[in-house]
């Protein structure tokens, strides 16, 4: 009797605890929008399974010991995952409509406008009984506004590890909303004339520029922000990789086998964070409260840049393609060209919204770093 | 309350700093690319890479009579296999 009673207290049922039940039907809520919505499905699949994973009673997976413990502290509490997928990242970057049209990028630095605005919208949350946001979680919490995931796990196991499960969740679900969220905004804050307004043709880049700019970039910012050298560092890595045409074999593994393999681990590892007692409070709503809003200032400030910047300067821009510089790559480049498409349908924005696309990447990294110097230390 | 007027404050000087920094550093890079990687497109263009034309004699054969000859040996050699075989059995 005394065995069968043993053999009951091993069992899942009779240690469960509401939490845990609560946490692995949010797990398998991530799982349903992966598989049967397609939103962000690479990461949001094992970031569900990991939470499931997480919230097993006496398996003990995020304890010391546990897999999904051991997963977190080699790849995510050091860093090294969110770097490997930048320079994954960067291998699979082209910069070339950047370099054809180099003003775009004071679109990708207007969009980062989400990221500080939110800053203010974290730290007016501390007026709301419940919330105790430190300058360090609020920067956390901010850079979602960056719209880059990678960024923003790098940052939050920076600044503010306890945060990570929800920052990440939050993230990565605003960037599969990206088709919901943007248009209402583009569309408010631009006339069907100025959505028709169509771009000049691009001119061609030579193989040296798109070698040298890589370089320089990582010069600029060992000169200006070495705080920000271990993201834009292996991002323009991955980009030389490519770039260059000497290393196809190492390029390809960095935007293949590479990022599959630690995307695999990283959303493990973030999915172990969503434990009960980590997410389930105030402060997660909180968090995916001001992502939405972070999302929407970026847009809407690339979107006025971009509709400031059509008035004084020869070439046109559409302002559509502002809403690109909140990276999401390649999500809001395309939605920019949808956009443009519905209101004109022989304007193909496209590579031209790729050029902010690519500049948010840079720009958010630049922010990231720049949060890191002030507030990390 | 205090510490929250502090930590607005703080915010606020870190919102300036930053985007300030985010737009001076992306604006440093619009010039250097404007400048710099502009001339060095103009010094060193991408080298013109002229197609041949393919002087391939199975694709010439090939588009004259519509099957590549490694067909017509294949199907010839099953042909006569198939003979050999049909006439050792009568």
């Amino acid at each position: 009797m005394e065995s069968l009673n043993t053999l009951w207290l091993s069992t899942g049922l009779a240690n469960f605890e509401l939490g845990q039940v609560i946490m692995m039907l949010v797990g398998c809520l991530l799982l349903f929008l992966a598989i049967a919505k397609n939103f962000e499905p690479l990461l949001l699949l094992p970031i569900g399974f990991g939470a499931i994973l997480t919230n097993i009673p006496v398996a003990g997976f995020s304890e010391v010991g546990g897999l999904l413990h051991y997963i977190y502290y080699i790849g995510i509490d050091t860093g090294v995952f969110p770097l490997l997928i930048f320079m994954g990242v960067g291998a699979m970057t082209d910069f070339s409509a950047l370099i054809a049209n180099p003003k775009v990028l004071f679109l990708g630095a207007a969009a980062q406008f989400g990221i500080f605005a939110t800053l203010f919208g974290a730290i007016a949350l501390n007026a709301i009984p419940g919330f105790e946001f430190t300058m360090q979680d609020a920067s956390a919490i901010a850079i979602i506004g960056g719209a880059d995931g990678p960024t923003a796990i790098f940052l939050a196991s920076k600044l503010a590890p306890e945060l990570l499960g929800a920052i990440a969740v939050a993230a990565y679900s605003y960037m599969a909303l990206v088709p919901i969220i943007q248009p209402p905004i583009m569309k408010a804050l631009t006339t069907p004339e100025e959505r028709k307004i169509v771009m000049g043709q691009l001119r061609p880049v030579t193989k040296v520029e798109k070698i040298v700019f890589p370089l320089a970039v990582l010069l600029m910012t060992i000169f200006f922000l070495p705080a920000a050298t271990p993201l834009v560092g292996m991002f323009c890595l991955g980009n030389l990789m490519r770039e260059c045409g000497v290393v196809d074999r190492l390029s390809s593994t960095a935007q293949n086998e590479l990022i599959n393999i630690v995307t695999i681990f990283l959303g493990l590892g973030v999915g172990s964070k969503l434990s009960a007692d980590a997410f389930l409070n105030v402060e997660t709503l909180g968090i995916l409260a001001l992502g939405a809003v972070a999302f929407s200032i970026g847009t809407a400030s690339g979107v006025l840049m971009a509709k400031l910047m059509n008035k004084y300067t020869k070439a046109p821009i559409n302002p559509l393609i502002g809403a690109a510089g909140v990276s999401a790559v390649p999500m809001a480049a395309r939605v920019a060209n949808k956009v443009g498409l519905e209101a004109n349908p022989h304007n193909f924005l496209l590579m031209h919204a790729m050029g902010p696309n690519v500049a948010g990447v840079l720009g958010s990294a630049v922010a990231a770093g720049i949060l890191l110097a002030l507030v990390g230390s | 309350m205090d510490n929250l007027m502090q930590l607005f404050t703080e915010a606020g000087t870190l919102m300036l700093a930053g985007m300030v920094f985010v737009f001076v550093f992306l604006g440093l890079l619009v010039v250097f690319i404007n400048t710099v990687l502009v001339k060095l497109a103009q010094t060193y263009p991408d080298p013109v890479v002229q197609r041949k034309p393919q002087h391939n004699s199975i694709n010439k054969k090939e588009a004259h009579d519509g099957v590549s000859p490694s067909i017509v040996a294949a199907i010839s050699s099953a042909v006569t296999q198939y003979r050999q075989q049909h006439s050792k059995k009568k």
